[in-house]
């Protein structure tokens, strides 16, 4: 049972994430086509066609979200079922159960009656837009607001307005980015773009009055912020919001000069808009993550102090001397355990059970094993943020720097999970059950692919524009990931503590695959600009991996 | 060109499909009777288990791990004025005992967690 609450949690989140990405969208494209494209289309040279394209992004993503909602609807009932043995019609009527339902109902109904025709005519129009609507009350039915014990009708209100402002601007950009892809008309990008700034706008005020609401029933105080996990989060997607404000001023800055009919440089904002939406989407998996943790105003016990954060990072020499593994605390308890087994004549069971929910038991010499793997990492990223800089700088044989990744990706697989082959006794194939030895091996792979993919690319193996892509955007999920990785560590501080040092290397992942990005899409200064920027990520994540303590 | 953009969106699809992770608790156990780790006599016990969220107490699960390792699954009384509060009484006899409930709150978060205990003889 353990193991499938386990699992069920795991791709829950992946599976929440995905709704909330696909919802977002759909409610974005919807509106942007009934306040937006729609009135302005006869205006558009084109128009016909520019709402055309954005009708088909937007009946896509509503096919995404009726997909996506299946499946997560679909897992949870599952869980439910084979965990508390209740009959698949009695799990239907749970409120979870509802609310998904009617959200996928009202992705169906989008999916199959947006089109020119209803566009055109208001009362169909009105009657997609109340489908919308339902579908933001739907959703606000699966979020914290919901199950609170107080102030319920405030509360899911105040999350309903987020998830509106979220899918006015984020969810908006994908159609704002189609329309810029193939609109070259001055007059009408200015209108376009004039329009769709004060609907962002909206989308942004909305954000911050719900959010900081929402800071005051779900997080409280200030060591709510730094000291929960919940609160970490938090911070972590207020930071990103930030950067998506820098980039939407600098968008801003150009739909002015349009609307002034003044020379603007109309691609910049395009590539802007492209980075919006990948820290958008980022910010989407975090806010998925966030609904899997209880809110930090209700954990008054196991908060980190900030004593307890400066002792923990306080200045240390890395660790570049590994303790045995025979230290280490798995197989201390393995020889225990054989010990024990010799002595009855039986056979000896494994110390560890991988996907049995249990964190394994660490001993000092695990976190000496832990900040070896992470200080090590540091010198690689290190080294490849100045061989970046090198090559930047037009050194020719620097260019090979993404070979380091691969030996990166080889030092964690040995050394990530000591209690696995080819270090621990757990065989490679079971260890699978565990979540988080899947999570290392993912990153691994991750590693790998972005490493291969940039190395051809620099060697000119790969010409392709598109395949020089794949290593900003697997940098970038990289950063997602880790942002909401989680380790078993049975300590609840211990772990917290952790997650703080990991939350800003995710950060710091994400502005360096979207300026990577930035520097292959925007030629001029903006992209020579980008291209310093990657590099300095790089330095600080390995940097801030060369801090890292675990004690 | 064409297997790249496919290998492309491969990679992509499955960096998409582990971008996130969290398994922690979403309810959070407030109070409990027996509390964990503590001690109470033989007899007839009222096991009340607070959380910080609403809990659909029908979709919920108690289940009390006997000394011997048998597992019974408690009856949980549903009640409207606590709504995050899952109820029950068992007969407890003296030994270790091991609840496992798992809630589902309201908003639909599963979460599961183990609540050891000790009964002693009755005085």
């Amino acid at each position: 049972m353990a193991l499938l609450v386990d699992l069920f949690a795991y791709l829950s989140v992946i599976l929440h994430g995905l709704v909330i990405v696909a919802q977002s969208m759909m409610l974005g494209g919807l509106l942007f086509l009934c306040f937006l494209l729609h009135p302005l289309s006869s205006l558009l040279p084109d128009g016909g066609a520019l709402e055309q394209r954005v009708l088909r992004l937007t009946r896509w993503s509503a096919a995404g979200l009726f997909l996506a909602e299946l499946a997560a609807t679909a897992l949870q009932v599952t869980a439910l079922m084979s965990t508390v043995g209740l009959p698949f019609s009695n799990v239907m009527q749970a409120s979870f159960a509802l609310s998904g339902s009617a959200k996928i109902a009202c992705a169906l109904v989008i999916a199959l009656c947006l089109n020119r025709r209803t566009l055109a005519r208001p009362v169909a129009r009105t009657a997609l837009l109340l489908v919308g609507f339902l579908t933001l009350v739907a959703a606000t039915m699966t979020t914290h607001a919901f199950a609170r014990m107080d102030h319920n009708a405030l509360l899911l209100v105040v999350a309903g307005l987020h998830q509106f402002g979220a899918a006015i601007w984020i969810g908006g950009i994908p159609s704002f980015v189609l329309v810029l892809r193939h609109l070259h008309d001055g007059q009408g990008l200015a209108q376009v773009g004039s329009r769709f700034s004060r609907m962002s706008m909206l989308g942004v005020a909305c954000i911050l009055a719900s959010g900081v609401i929402m800071c005051v029933f779900y997080i409280g105080d200030a060591q709510g912020f730094y000291g929960t996990a919940y609160g970490v989060m938090v911070s972590a997607k207020i930071a990103m919001f930030l950067a998506l404000l820098v980039l939407g001023l600098g968008n801003f800055t150009v739909t002015e000069r349009l609307r002034q009919g003044r020379d603007a440089p109309v691609l910049r904002m395009r590539r802007f808009a492209e980075v919006e939406i990948g820290i958008g989407f980022t910010i989407f998996f975090a806010a998925a993550s966030l609904t899997s943790v209880p809110p930090a105003i209700d954990l008054t016990s196991d908060r980190v102090t900030l004593h307890e954060i400066a002792v923990r990072n306080a200045p240390a020499w890395p660790r570049f001397h590994s303790p045995d593994h025979d230290a280490l605390a798995i197989s201390q308890l393995q020889v225990q355990l054989d010990r024990e087994a010799a002595h009855m004549q039986m056979a000896a069971p494994a110390a560890t059970v991988p996907g049995s929910g249990e964190p394994p038991p660490r001993n000092a010499q695990d976190i000496a094993w832990s900040e070896y793997n992470h200080h090590w990492a540091g010198v690689f990223v290190v080294l490849i943020g100045l061989l970046a800089l090198l090559n930047r700088a037009g050194v020719g044989w620097a260019r090979h720097w993404p070979l380091l990744f691969l030996l990166l990706a080889g030092f964690l697989l040995v050394r990530s999970d000591p209690e696995v082959w080819p270090l621990g006794q757990e065989n490679w194939w079971a260890a699978w059950r565990d979540v988080e030895v899947t999570q290392h091996r993912l990153f691994v792979l991750l590693i790998i692919l972005f490493g291969v993919f940039e190395w051809s690319v620099r060697t000119g193996r790969l010409r392709s524009e598109r395949a020089a892509l794949v290593f900003p955007l697997l940098v970038a999920v990289g950063g997602a990931m880790l942002l909401t990785h989680n380790h078993q560590i049975a300590n609840v501080k211990d772990q917290l503590l952790v997650e703080l040092t990991h939350t800003p290397l995710a950060l710091a992942g994400v502005a360096a695959g979207w300026s990577r990005w930035l520097e292959l899409r925007l030629p001029g200064r903006g992209g020579r600009i980008a291209g310093y920027v990657w590099p300095a990520c790089f330095l600080l994540i390995g940097l801030i991996l060369l801090w890292y303590r675990e004690a | 060109m064409r297997r790249c953009r496919r290998f492309v969106i491969l990679s992509l699809a499955v960096a998409a499909a582990v971008a996130s992770v969290g398994a922690s608790a979403h309810a959070v156990l407030l109070d409990s009777t027996p509390k964990a780790h503590g001690a109470l006599p033989a007899g007839h016990t009222q096991v009340v288990l607070k959380y910080n969220s609403k809990i659909d107490q029908a979709r919920s699960r108690l289940v009390l791990v006997a000394p011997d390792h048998s597992e019974t699954t408690l009856a949980i009384t549903a009640d409207g004025d606590k709504p995050n509060e899952l109820d029950s009484t068992a007969d407890l006899k003296p030994g270790n005992y091991t609840l496992h409930w798992q809630a589902l709150a309201l908003d639909g978060h599963l979460t599961r967690g183990d609540l050891p205990f000790t009964v002693t003889a009755a005085p």
